[in-house]
């Protein structure tokens, strides 16, 4: 069988401690490697460092025969579909149950029909709801699913990596979940499991022991339910495609973006009697006004995508962290065009157009800068509003060049 | 610790000397060259000030650069010193520059001026590593994100360097070192070198007290460590 996932030497520090060191693990297709060891001694680690989420001090991780990351820095998105289940949930509260899990099928380029799935998890009649109206264990039934329908859905062998997948789960469904888990394996997909819980580890064909850095053979059950998984090819939700989405359902850009356009435009309004006796420079200072201030708060999700590290799941599911895409170019430009009917100036195109590109360019340049530090324990605490003025002074210049 | 706390007092020794020197003995400026000529004085806080900003962001490159590649302690402690003077210092010159500019210029700051702004931005960049490196845990995440941000930040010193020889807005061109032998007279260039030498000596004692207490405080962790695994 093919090797589906390799750790070569890999080392791996979190905080000051080296968690993992000089470690190899492999799993093949049609193997379901249970992780086992005490808390505290690398599990998650593992994991995370297999899904490409943790940066290597040594060694590297590889996907078929692909190289996703290794100890010099260097990234790629691996070849297999990967089916991911960390130990928080992965989703958002704002997420309907069903698109959810459509979502997640079509990181494997393929769609299918979840409804037998959410039965068998006694879901069913959630399907339409929003995720944030469902108890925890129930949101943890939504996250392991997320994970195995794309391998269900797919007809080449995936790696699906499971991080304590049984948590909060009810007897029934954890009896439903080894039925699948062994199905999945017997299909010729490969599974990462994390776990301490022996129902689980029957299910395994080898067991890796953290402790002893051994992986050894154990005898799996070779029965497993008939599944039957009628697929469609389908395009794959991209990062943008899912942040434009959730903004449009949740309004988050409104809270941050929207209010400090409108305020700064209100505020300039308020002084706005002096307009008519300002140069042409501080007059189209105030018209691009509300359109920078909307760039400069950034992007609401980086914060908001934090949440049950729904972030993380999309870096290694996704390929990146949503975002609004095109969507700033549209505030952008209504909000130039309202600052002109304001001020009573006569529409100019290419002003609406700067107020566009310049919403545009600050605001994912601020993302940029949210982004870079995602890896830090308290990310929110890390004032990264400090850096936002080196964008003050391209403002200037352009208000400048533009006035000339 | 002791050097260190030496070099620290003959530095702010040789500070306030420098600024009696500035009050009392340096020479007037004419009044057709400067709209402020008492404010002028300023001076010789403001550019050593700058120059030692100078020194410290080098040190917080080289220890950034040191971490990030060799993964070496030592030069994540000349980061984390580096970054704490350039804090000081660098809001020093900006604070200096302000009350300068607002005698000289009648205005404390320009949006427009690249040497400005530039500074600006290196200090604000040293808030930001200071402020944030304090709030996270130490660790390999925090080190790493923080010494990118100190790295790539140091962009903005040759650029800030060369801002006033290329774009001369509104801050002065240097007026040592030039090709036509400078603007100054040789009292004016005795005080400036001696608070520039003044400003070099405590930022270099500033440092070195730096690392020698992050040394400590990393002892201090380590040892807690131990003593939580016993517990």
């Amino acid at each position: 069988m093919a090797g589906l996932l390799t750790l070569n030497e890999v080392e791996v520090r979190r905080g000051m401690d080296v968690v993992l060191r000089n470690h190899h693990l492999t799993v093949a297709g049609g193997q379901c490697v249970a992780l086992v060891g005490a808390n505290g001694s690398g599990k998650s680690t593992v994991l995370e460092a297999a899904a490409g989420l943790l940066p290597l001090e040594k060694g590297s991780v590889l996907h078929g025969t692909t190289v996703i990351i290794d100890h010099e820095g260097r990234r790629r998105t691996g070849p297999l579909t990967l089916g991911l289940t960390l130990q928080k949930n992965g989703v958002l509260g704002s997420e309907v149950v069903e698109e959810h899990l459509q979502m997640a099928c079509s990181m494997g380029g393929t769609s299918t029909d979840a409804a037998p799935f959410l039965a068998a998890f006694n879901l069913k009649h959630r399907a339409k709801d929003l995720v944030a109206h469902l108890s925890q264990g129930q949101v943890r039934k939504i996250a392991v699913l997320s994970a195995l329908l794309p391998a269900f859905a797919s007809d080449e062998a995936c790696l699906l990596l499971l991080d304590e997948p049984s948590t909060g789960l009810d007897d029934d469904a954890v009896k439903v979940l080894c039925g699948w888990l062994s199905a999945l394996r017997q299909r010729g997909h490969g599974l990462l499991v994390a776990t301490h819980d022996q129902r689980l580890i029957e299910q395994a064909t080898h067991l890796h022991d953290l402790a002893r850095g051994a992986t050894e053979p154990c005898k799996a059950p070779t029965d497993h339910p008939d599944i039957t998984t009628p697929s469609a090819p389908s395009r794959r939700c991209s990062p943008a495609a899912f942040g434009v989405k959730t903004h449009l359902q949740t309004m988050l850009w409104l809270n941050t973006n929207g209010m400090a356009a409108l305020l700064t435009l209100g505020i300039l309004l308020a002084m706005g009697t002096f307009y008519p006796d300002l140069s042409p420079l501080q007059q189209l200072g105030f018209l691009l006004a509300p359109a920078f201030a909307a760039g400069l708060c950034g992007e609401p999700l980086v914060a908001a995508m934090r949440e049950e590290r729904a972030a993380s799941w999309w870096m290694a599911v996704g390929g990146g962290v949503p975002h609004a895409g095109w969507m700033p170019l549209m505030i952008g430009t209504v909000v130039t065009a309202g600052a002109s009917v304001g001020f009573e100036e006569p529409f100019n195109g290419l002003y609406v157009l700067v107020g566009a590109l310049l919403c545009f360019a600050v605001w994912h340049g601020v993302r940029f800068m949210q982004m870079a530090t995602v890896r830090l324990a308290r990310p929110h605490a890390a004032m990264v509003g400090l850096l936002t003025p080196v964008l003050i002074l391209p403002y200037a210049v352009l208000i400048d060049w533009l006035t000339r | 610790m002791k050097v260190a706390n030496a070099v620290l007092f003959a530095g702010f020794g040789g500070i306030g000397a420098s600024m009696l020197l500035a009050l009392l003995w340096a020479p007037s400026v004419s009044i057709d060259a400067f709209e402020s000529p008492a404010a002028q004085r300023i001076f010789y806080w403001h550019v050593p000030a700058a120059w030692a900003a100078f020194i410290a962001f080098g040190a917080l490159f080289i220890g950034s650069g040191g971490w990030l590649f060799k993964r070496s302690e030592r030069m994540w402690r000349l980061h984390v010193a580096g970054s704490e003077a350039g804090l000081a210092t660098g809001l020093m010159t900006v604070w200096s520059g302000c009350v300068w500019g607002a005698a000289e210029w009648g205005t404390p700051w320009d949006w427009t001026d690249v040497r400005l702004n530039t500074f600006g931005l290196l200090t604000l960049l040293a808030v930001y590593v200071v402020l944030g490196r304090n709030s996270q845990p130490d660790g390999v995440e925090t080190r790493d994100t923080f010494a990118a941000f100190g790295l790539y930040g140091f962009v903005l010193v040759p650029l800030t360097y060369i801002a006033t020889r290329i774009w001369t807005i509104r801050h002065p061109g240097p007026v040592v070192g030039t090709d036509n032998g400078g603007s100054i007279n040789s009292e004016m260039g005795l005080v400036l070198f001696f608070s520039a030498i003044s400003f070099t000596v405590l930022i270099v004692g500033h440092m070195m007290a730096s690392m020698r207490l992050t040394d400590l405080e990393q002892k201090l962790e380590q040892l807690q460590s131990q003593t939580d695994k016993v517990v």
